[in-house]
């Protein structure tokens, strides 16, 4: 059996690894336009901030490919598919393939701003990119964040914590606005600000200028600010550009159904790529995050041998420990205003404690924890197993809820 | 191989499990010396009131597969082979709590301990006490519990008391039985049964 992965990130090692876990002598081929083994692309902050190099954050050893028995293809990009013929190409290569993985990850969502092509403007994320950050931080006097979501909110710690003055450019009226609600987003908009991070909210960038590298940006409100370094955390768009829409259905991402497998049998999509069935949404849709990559990666992967797992769903969530404040996120938290959906919470400002859960048809939906995260994972379990709630809902809110209390006497 | 068993049936809430983990974890070992130390050591079992304030008994299960090591983000939550303890690096923690997301359980807290690195707050949990194992101790919450809500044992020993229990339940009282005389016959059949489940 020849199997093909496009991709070189977690979804596609966890493919690999339950492949071989299965299929021992199969052909595996990994294939990545980046050029460093596989690395943690969450730990790339921490290498801006400082934390750690590099070398690193490698996620897997050195001999991964080779213990494993995959063929690695570095610094490549597919550019089509031959579905009918079960082949791929490859700048000058054509590889042939029993079973397809896509896990090509997403890419950043280029802005609509003119001057984007003067120096010092980054995205962030791969580690290429942060390299090149660093590099340019050892001129930078002010920097501008663009994006308030996990990106902006990560770059922006990253650069303070070298000592950088930081602009932080929103869209929203408060950070984290697709994770979090408006009674933690100004909770977190606060403790930034508090911080020394200088916030501007309802607003985009239109322009920059400068020389040859970027010296200004022009603000939606007409505004300037100087700025030699920007970081542009505007979100991702899956990597799909070498897809045919003819072949393969795809919608944000690659559709795929709860097998992970694309409308052609033969071919499978996973991680950031993959647009799959959200839990809470009921409804396609992609959670471009770490732990869903590792699922959809290991479940992809055993099922391109032959097994038929089930992914119950996928699920956003998110848990962020950033600038004194600790921050877990899941499901649904802002659910429309409908009679439907109960909605309990507890917010004690002295103790930057808020807590609030999102439940519909009694089961929990949605979360949202700002400090005191640590027990997050219980209210996930409920979440993605869809647990009817049997015990008064007003037990969530207290400090001291954990498994025993689920139980029934 | 023998194994944590919890019976959260038979734990009163008295928390002595969660000193002598504490304990187990310090760097005196003695219970006095251990709450003066800094960093305090800290239980990685966690007793919590049920719905009718009964006890029980919260920690890791060491899954498998387990969530945590899956969610880490630095590969620091790693499973040891011989044991199958999963247990989390100290080095290669960065706190950043996506295994507590992934905990089904809610059975990770995050401080710093004697030994951690650089003394920086990280991600704990039950690590089955590998360091007494080590020494051919039983973990510390096992030893200290007395009510039998914590052993240490094989599951099939764990499953076949709980086997005969739920057997002995469908026996007659125990009055009915002293009353009842048995023949020699059926004594010396009991008496010899009993020597061969001893020794099974």
């Amino acid at each position: 059996m020849k199997y093909i992965i496009i991709g070189n990130g977690i979804a596609g090692v966890h493919a690999a690894e339950s492949i071989r876990h299965i299929d021992t002598s199969g052909t595996i081929q990994m294939i990545s336009d980046e050029t460093t083994s596989p690395y943690s692309r969450p730990m790339i902050s921490h290498v801006l901030a400082g934390f750690t190099d590099s070398q690193k954050i490698h996620i897997r050893p050195p001999n991964f490919y080779a213990q494993l028995n995959i063929e690695p293809l570095f610094g490549k990009r597919i550019t089509q598919i031959d579905i009918p013929k079960k082949q791929i190409h490859l700048d000058a290569n054509t590889l042939d393939y029993d079973r397809l993985l896509i896990a090509s990850g997403a890419d950043p969502r280029p802005i609509n701003a003119e001057g984007q092509d003067l120096q010092n403007i980054f995205f962030m994320r791969t580690v290429a990119q942060v390299l090149q950050i660093k590099k340019a931080l050892l001129k930078t006097k002010r920097a501008l964040v663009l994006g308030g979501g996990l990106v902006g909110f990560k770059a922006a710690y990253g650069l303070m914590h070298r000592g950088i003055p930081v602009t932080m450019i929103i869209g929203s009226q408060y950070p984290l606005s697709m994770q979090v609600d408006p009674t933690a987003g100004h909770l977190i908009l606060e403790s930034l600000r508090k911080k020394g991070l200088d916030v501007r909210v309802g607003l985009s960038v239109t322009s920059f200028e400068g020389k040859q590298t970027v010296q200004g940006a022009f603000l939606s409100d007409g505004t300037h600010l100087s700025c030699d370094l920007v970081i542009i955390g505007k979100g991702v768009l899956p990597s799909k550009a070498f897809i045919s829409d003819n072949d393969i259905q795809t919608q944000s991402g690659i559709l795929v159904d709860q097998h992970m497998t694309t409308n052609n049998p033969d071919i499978f999509a996973a991680g950031d790529v993959a647009q799959c069935y959200d839990i809470v949404r009921q409804s396609p849709w992609i959670n471009a995050i770490w732990p869903e990559a590792v699922l959809q990666g290991r479940i992809a992967g055993a099922n391109m041998t032959g097994k038929s797992l089930t992914h119950k769903g996928s699920l956003g969530r998110n848990v962020i420990r950033m600038f004194d404040l600790d921050i877990l996120t899941a499901g649904l938290v802002n659910p429309p205003d409908n009679s439907s959906y109960i909605v309990i919470s507890d917010h004690n400002a002295r103790n930057r404690y808020y807590r609030k859960f999102v439940f519909n048809n009694n089961r929990l939906i949605g979360v949202v924890m700002v400090n005191h995260i640590e027990q997050g994972g219980l209210f996930l379990s409920l979440i993605v197993n869809q647990i009817p709630i049997q015990f008064p809902l007003k037990n969530f809110l207290t400090r001291t809820f954990h498994f025993g209390k689920m139980l029934k006497k | 191989m023998k194994t944590l068993i919890v019976n959260p049936q038979k734990c009163l809430g008295c928390m002595q499990c969660m000193f002598a983990c504490a304990t187990a974890h310090s760097q005196s070992k003695m219970p006095f010396q251990a709450s003066l130390e800094k960093p305090l050591p800290r239980s990685r079992i966690h007793i919590g009131a049920g719905q009718m304030n009964e006890g029980f008994p919260n920690r890791c299960r060491h899954c498998d597969p387990a969530p945590c090591l899956l969610a880490c983000l630095t590969g620091a939550i790693y499973r040891d082979h011989d044991t199958g303890s999963v247990l989390i690096d100290p080095e290669k923690c960065i706190n950043c709590a996506s295994c507590a997301m992934a905990c089904p359980f809610g059975a990770i807290r995050f401080f710093t301990y004697h030994s951690a690195f650089g003394n920086k707050t990280i991600a704990m949990k039950c690590d089955n006490c590998m360091d007494r194992r080590a020494q051919d101790k039983i973990p510390a919450c096992a030893q200290a519990c007395k009510t039998g809500a914590l052993t240490f044992e094989t599951l099939e020993s764990a499953s076949k008391r709980k086997t005969n229990a739920i057997a002995r339940t469908i026996s007659p009282q125990g009055q009915e039985l002293s009353d009842c005389q048995l023949s020699d016959e059926m004594n010396l059949y009991n008496a010899y049964k009993q020597q061969l489940s001893a020794l099974c």
